[in-house]
């Protein structure tokens, strides 16, 4: 056994981030993923950084790296026919699953349409996720950037009420609506499984966020106020904050909502020399002077190293937890306990550490099984092993520039 | 499916009831804390209304039953015996032993079941660790890169790490139970919240390791790879803000048409100034460009956007390429034209408690098998005697247990 998707075979043509997180389910957990690139048209993260060591290159892109281990790369020219003919073959006499995140209609340029596909081929599940789905006046648009976080309400409560929201960190849109893809191509291959029937899967990413943010749209139609953002103020809690820790720009979140947990902060902060607050205060005071509360208790975080705060804290029973930056993840005792972090080596980038998923399977573990592939690593594999061809036909196709 | 939740396990529940599964949530005597948690709404009666639950608990079944008694144990173990999978989370549980006890007990009425557990840092050596929604924003590596440099990192206003875990839950769930179908085998699946939130940084880790650099936040104005200035990437227009990078950062054509066609329309309608066509704003001559003369086009387009609405900017800017987005309220979430125009919010008329709402609609669209249109969250304990027969209690049976106060 290699996994849950072992013997599942799956065409990729997602590129940058919300597809690609989707096929990374599937080849860590051993399914056998061929992600379908070209020289002219290679997955678009493989162009932008982080490079390693700063040295740009097609197969240096770290960014790429997390997202595509245990996958396999081909290289196809799909503007040709013969480039469309091969994956074709490989949608339809091969794969169980195909899976795209380009704008609508992109595949049924390439004569690779769904509608085209299904019928080849009608136990094939094919899903496709793209920003704002495939229809509707925006479904045109290119998605960029954090726009969908922007469009998915995400940005918009996140910040200070005194300035504009800012910007968080990430393609939002591109790290929620993967689960929420996995979840519908589980349910279309568990349907598959029972019945025979393949199916079409469409998603929009800003559609999928918006799914967590139920409760505060029910929030502005039940209430008539409207959730806004509020820096890391919380009604209700004595000390709900982030609070500076010693060292540089180094920070750490306390939330702090029972009355064990108060006493506890308390007691931490006098072990560290600071006031009793919670003889200083009542329960009630403290609710009511929060502001305060988090003045008072910054004064003795900010000389405090901060892992050595947050040990005191969770000794305490005070849930707590440092603002890591990318290094102190990396470090992380608690993902490092985990496994989470998976040492893979590279032709060209070496060796590195890539993001396991967030989930453990007790009896059928997760295996990230290789690095990310370099541009068309596996093309003359897949064409002799999947479809076939003889050493003479590849180099032909080599020649003729269809394979690259 | 069995659901023991808080928050966390009550989405991936409701991601399963959408997928079309029987979804029941096991709740404590006259219902669980988390409907009537924090933010709350009142209705008639002036019973508070989580509504994070109201949210959430589409379309499920509810059974209210005393866990902590032997009679409550053996009412799990019945239904346990033909569910399919079990998810429960670490705020409605609260201790991995409390956990475990029930494990035991639904696994061995059902060797084949799919058990998912959500903790903080998932099971193992820090699964006592305190933590909760803003420290695990925090701990997951999100919340330093949020906000502006010259304070405090913030949190995104909203529990999107509990959310996301549950989420992911689902998906590794139903992982499992395809494992499950296929080979008989059942497995224990345990889903960190911490690990789920570093998959919304993106490349964080790896720019540390390929650059040695550290990112940091940006919040409104911020350094973009490929630049040496600070460009402003957040706007304010007449109704509410933009997202909008238009000058530096690369982008190559893409980015040099957007900024054109901003220029055309700025001097259309009288903003022209030779500043906008001063600089390569976007092309290889953008590393050149001293500070101040950015802040002048920033001005420039500042006022530009702020004499626009945010439906001209979508309707003259977004649509012709300008890459801008909106940075959308909650109310304007609601009148958003695209969701609108593919009729994605669904509206849920709750008689029960009187209340009607619109909420997200489906979260993708299968053309086999669609989606389940949202039904009403259950009233605690509304599906006790129901379950309790189809688990082989007869009447009487569920009378003594309702006089014993286990049900």
């Amino acid at each position: 056994m290699t996994g849950i998707f072992e013997g599942l075979k799956v065409l990729d043509f997602t590129w940058a981030a919300a597809g690609p997180i989707v096929t990374k389910q599937l080849s860590d957990n051993g399914a056998e993923v061929v992600k379908v690139e070209s020289r002219a048209h290679p997955d678009s993260v493989r162009l932008g950084g982080p490079f390693k060591d700063g040295k740009p290159g097609i197969n240096r892109s770290g960014f790429f790296a997390d997202f595509n281990s245990s996958k396999k790369s081909i290289a196809v020219n799909l503007a040709s026919q013969p480039g469309k003919d091969l994956v074709l073959r490989l949608a339809t006499e091969w794969a169980d699953v195909v899976v795209d995140n380009f704008r609508p209609g992109v595949l049924d340029r390439w004569g690779l349409g769904h509608d085209r596909l299904r019928t080849l081929d009608p136990r094939l599940v094919v899903l496709s996720s793209s920003l704002y789905g495939d229809d509707g006046p925006w479904r045109d648009l290119a998605g960029f950037g954090a726009q969908g976080a922007a469009v998915a309400g995400i940005h918009g409560l996140t910040g200070w009420p005194d300035l504009p929201p800012a910007m968080p960190k990430g393609a939002y849109t591109d790290s929620v609506s993967p689960r929420y893809a996995m979840a519908a191509l589980m349910g279309a291959l568990i349907h598959r499984d029972r019945t025979g029937e393949g199916q079409r899967i469409e998603l929009s990413q800003v559609e999928a966020t918006i799914e967590i943010l139920a409760p505060e749209l029910l929030a502005w139609q039940l209430t008539g106020v409207a959730p806004e953002r509020a820096a890391n103020r919380k009604p209700g809690r004595r000390l709900h904050a982030v609070l500076p820790c010693a060292g540089a720009d180094y920070w750490i979140a306390v939330d702090v909502r029972t009355d064990p947990q108060w006493q506890a902060l308390s007691g931490v902060l006098v072990d560290l020399g600071g006031d009793d607050l919670a003889r200083k205060l009542t329960a009630f005071e403290a609710l009511e002077r929060s502001e305060e509360v988090e003045e008072l208790v910054a004064t003795v975080t900010m000389s405090v190293p901060p892992f050595d705060l947050e040990q005191r804290l969770h000794a305490a029973g005070v849930p707590a937890g440092v603002a890591l930056k990318g290094s102190d993840l990396l470090a992380d005792p608690k993902l490092r306990s985990r496994g989470h972090f998976w040492s893979l080596p590279h032709a060209e980038m070496g060796t590195l550490d890539y993001n396991g998923p967030a989930y453990r399977f007790h009896k059928t573990p997760s295996r990230l099984t290789t690095a990310a592939p370099l541009l068309g690593e596996h093309t003359d594999e897949v064409m002799s092993q999947v479809l076939g061809m003889s050493d003479e036909q590849i180099a032909q196709l080599h020649e003729s520039g269809v394979l690259q | 499916m069995l659901e023991f939740s808080h928050l966390s396990a009550a989405v991936a529940g409701r991601v399963l009831a959408d997928l079309g599964a029987e979804v029941v949530r096991i709740e404590r005597r006259g219902g669980d804390p988390a409907r009537w948690a924090d933010p709350v709404t009142r209705d008639r009666t002036g019973a508070a209304r989580g509504l994070g639950f109201l949210a959430h608990n589409l379309g499920k079944r509810s059974v209210t039953i005393d866990i902590d008694t032997e009679a409550g144990s053996e009412i799990i173990a019945r239904l346990a015996a033909t569910a399919d999978i079990v998810v429960l989370d670490w705020e409605r549980i609260g201790s991995p032993a409390e956990a475990d006890r029930l494990h035991e007990i639904c696994t061995t009425a059902n060797p084949r079941l799919v058990w998912c557990e959500i903790w903080p840092y998932g099971r193992g050596e820090y699964e006592m660790t305190p933590a909760s929604e803003l420290t695990l924003q925090a701990q997951g590596g999100h919340l330093y890169l949020n906000g502006e440099i010259d304070r405090a990192p913030v949190s995104v206003g909203a529990p999107v790490a509990s959310s996301q875990a549950g989420v992911e839950a689902a998906s590794a769930a139903l992982m499992a139970y395809y494992h499950a179908r296929r080979t008989g085998e059942g497995q224990r699946v345990d889903v960190s919240v911490q690990a789920c939130v570093i998959w919304t940084l993106l490349n964080t880790t790896m720019t540390w390791q390929c650059m040695g650099i550290d990112e940091v936040r940006g919040g409104s104005v911020k350094k973009e790879r490929g630049n040496s200035f600070f460009t402003r990437l957040v706007w304010r227009c007449a109704d509410g803000y933009v997202q909008f990078g238009p000058v530096g950062g690369g982008g190559g054509a893409v980015r040099e048409a957007s900024y054109a066609t901003l220029v055309a329309w700025m001097r259309d309608e009288g903003f022209y100034e030779e500043i906008l066509d001063a600089h390569d704003w976007n092309g290889e001559g953008r590393f050149a460009i001293p500070q101040a003369a950015y802040d002048e086009v920033t001005a420039l387009i500042g006022h530009f956007i702020e004499a626009h609405t945010l439906d001209e900017l979508i309707e003259r800017g977004m649509k012709r390429r300008i890459l801008l987005a909106p940075i959308y309220t909650i109310p304007q979430l609601l009148e958003a034209e695209q969701l609108n125009a593919r009729g994605f919010y669904r509206t849920v008329n709750d008689d029960a408690r009187g209340i009607s709402a619109r909420v997200p609609g489906p979260f993708a669209r299968l053309s086999a098998t669609p989606l389940l249109e949202p039904r009403p969250a259950p009233l605690p304990g509304a599906d006790t005697t129901a379950l309790l027969t189809e688990a082989g209690f007869g009447d009487e049976a569920i009378a003594l247990l309702t006089s014993a106060e286990v049900v």
